[in-house]
């Protein structure tokens, strides 16, 4: 899925994390529609992707008469309900209303122990859109993190867990560190236990899934003293560039693991040898023009030319990750030129 | 039916003023209802013998909106003045805005809104779209301002005026200024004030009501001044009042002043 990452509702982007915590489950404090909308979104997009997984996810069902005296009591009744479903962790998102009205959220949830409750202030109206759900998920979420000592390995940070290729794009990142010798510390947060968030602050480099996520490497930086990497790598020379900025934070020698890379993007590209003098266009996944530094680094090393009257060739959004993104994009561009 | 609300400054009088009223036009043989339109439920208090009633809210909190009858929320007072107080949550929780629009719709829902003058006493400030619900269409068509001639006072009724002025303008509004009411503070020149400040706004002093000892007496003894002291000088003032609001047919789109206008007026009346 092709998210409109800047518009839509926060509560959107948080679910999109909360509901990727082995065993959590998710409290949205409002009105029943809030929840119904974001359950009918979250299966639809679990059912596309063959997962037969139901998003755990309860409303404090609220109505004009909790609006009028406060829904602070009805929420303390949700988070019971959700404890004795034994969860792992419950996480509270609250919504346009109970964030009009000044809910304090934040106290309901402190009263509770054992569990972890954790708020996550989400309404809607405060404006922000899915991304700013996403990254105030991730934020409150680090409060779950003890702060330990570093061992050489990464978290992967703002994986967009709505997207078609996530797994993909995770199989190629995780490939490409285990070829350095660095082990996945926690995903942070994809098909996560509260276990693993909870050892966060032991990786030594988290790697951000993209740029929008800067300002949780940022704040990540800041709380746990751990460098970030701004994305996953993208396009073969950005690939190889990847593996050195890796190498640098974990004072690795990688040229062997370099080499090799150069040299499974040269078969790549072999394969791929009838597309050699096709001449294409960049096409969005609309069908509009576009255009990229990537795009042309990739067709100039598989000997494509740009031209306006060319094959039109299709730019998926977001771009795929990696050397094994490239063979993937490179399937695709020889359907559109019939090669 | 005649329906007017009273507005303006917290503690400026509003309810004193208003239960009064309510009172001096039940003793003129009228069937009056005074709907009290603030969480702190004191608006009926006088009326009732110092008895505070049981508040819509409080029902709704109890047993829910659909298990409520008329009786319920309905309580005769002094004169057969029938009381409502609308009641809220509790300070610093929920919205009591809502509060106020929930009891309006049970009113109207139990058929309780009728009288020959219902009376809405309504918290000082319009904080919020809730509190402007006595303004709104089918209910208070005349809207009185209670002020002093202090200028946090006048400073509240002006902005009021805002309110006013904004719900009036829609194309189905029948709501209005319909005067100026001075609570007086016993200040010099107050009552000139308050006159010039109604006219700047494009209304007009109803009647001034000076300060007198007999209202606390009376709330002391939990009844108005018009049952309390039904033969002082401050019973035929309120009975006046009741006598110009009958007779009003002032019906005024105010013009809110700005703040330095405001300030200056309350200067070139300053002693």
């Amino acid at each position: 899925m092709s998210t409109p990452r800047d518009s839509g509702c926060t509560l959107t982007g948080a679910l999109s994390v909360t509901t990727e915590i082995e065993g959590s489950v998710t409290i949205i404090h409002g009105p029943s529609g809030c929840a119904h909308h974001n359950f009918s979104l979250l299966h639809a997009l679990c059912a596309g992707r063959d997962d037969p997984r139901l998003p755990r996810v309860l409303s404090t069902d609220l109505a004009e008469t909790d609006i009028i005296f406060g829904g602070e009591d009805a929420l303390d009744a949700a988070i019971r309900r959700a404890a004795g479903k034994n969860p792992s962790i419950i996480c509270v998102l609250s919504t346009c209303v109970t964030g009009a009205i000044g809910d304090d959220v934040e106290a309901v949830c402190r009263g509770f122990s054992g569990i972890p409750v954790i708020s996550i202030p989400t309404a809607g109206f405060l404006g922000g859109g899915f991304h700013q759900g996403h990254v105030q998920a991730l934020t409150s979420l680090s409060s779950l993190a003890e702060d330990d000592g570093k061992i050489p390995s990464a978290n992967l940070v703002g994986e967009k867990t709505l997207e078609t290729e996530r797994d993909e794009h995770f199989n190629e990142v995780r490939r490409l560190l285990a070829a350095i010798g660095i082990p996945i510390c926690t995903r942070f947060v994809c098909r996560t236990s509260v276990g693993e968030i909870s050892r966060l602050s032991r990786g030594g480099c988290n790697i951000l899934r993209d740029p929008s996520m800067e300002g949780v490497g940022r704040f990540l930086e800041e709380r746990f003293g751990t460098p970030f990497i701004s994305s996953f790598p993208i396009g073969s020379r950005g690939t190889i560039q990847f593996l050195e900025e890796v190498g640098r934070v974990f004072s690795l020698d990688v040229s062997g693991a370099i080499a090799e890379e150069e040299a499974r993007q040269a078969r790549i590209f072999h394969e791929f040898r009838s597309l050699r003098g096709k001449r294409v266009r960049f096409c969005d996944p609309s069908g509009n023009r576009t255009d990229s530094e990537v795009c042309r680094e990739v067709a100039s090393a598989a000997g494509m030319s740009v031209h306006p009257e060319g094959y039109p060739v299709p730019v998926p959004e977001p771009f795929p990750v990696g050397t094994e993104g490239i063979r993937r994009l490179l399937y695709r561009w020889r359907r559109a030129c019939r090669a | 039916m005649k329906q007017i609300a009273l507005y303006g400054k917290g503690g400026i009088g509003k309810s004193t003023t208003a239960a009064n009223l309510s009172a001096a036009l039940a003793c003129r043989g009228l069937d009056v209802m005074q709907i009290g339109c603030d969480p702190k439920r004191d608006s009926t208090r006088m009326l009732m013998q110092g008895r505070l009633i049981p508040t819509v809210m409080d029902l709704v909190r109890e047993r829910g909106d659909t298990d409520i009858t008329r009786e319920d929320i309905v309580y005769e007072g002094f004169m057969g003045v029938r009381c409502v107080e609308a009641g809220g949550p509790e300070p610093g929780v929920g919205c009591a805005g809502r509060g106020i629009i929930a009891t309006f719709q049970i009113l109207e829902r139990l058929g309780a809104l009728h009288a020959d003058v219902v009376v809405y006493d309504v918290l000082g400030d319009v904080v919020c779209g809730g509190f402007a619900m006595p303004m709104r269409e089918g209910y208070a068509e005349e809207v009185y301002l209670v002020t002093s001639g202090e200028l946090m006072s006048l400073y509240a009724a002006n902005n009021i005026c805002k309110a006013i002025s904004r719900l009036s303008s829609r194309s189905r509004s029948t709501c209005r200024l319909a005067g100026v009411i001075c609570n007086a503070k016993n200040l010099p020149r107050e009552e000139e004030l308050v006159a010039e400040f109604a006219k700047r706004i494009g209304s007009f002093l109803v009647l001034y009501i000076p300060r007198d000892q007999v209202v606390q007496q009376a709330e002391l003894n939990k009844k108005t001044v018009v049952e309390y002291a039904p033969s002082s000088n401050q019973a035929a003032v309120y009975r006046e009042l009741a006598s110009r609001v009958m007779d009003n047919r002032r019906m005024d789109i105010p013009v809110p002043l700005g703040i330095e206008d405001l300030e200056n007026l309350a200067y070139e009346y300053s002693p």
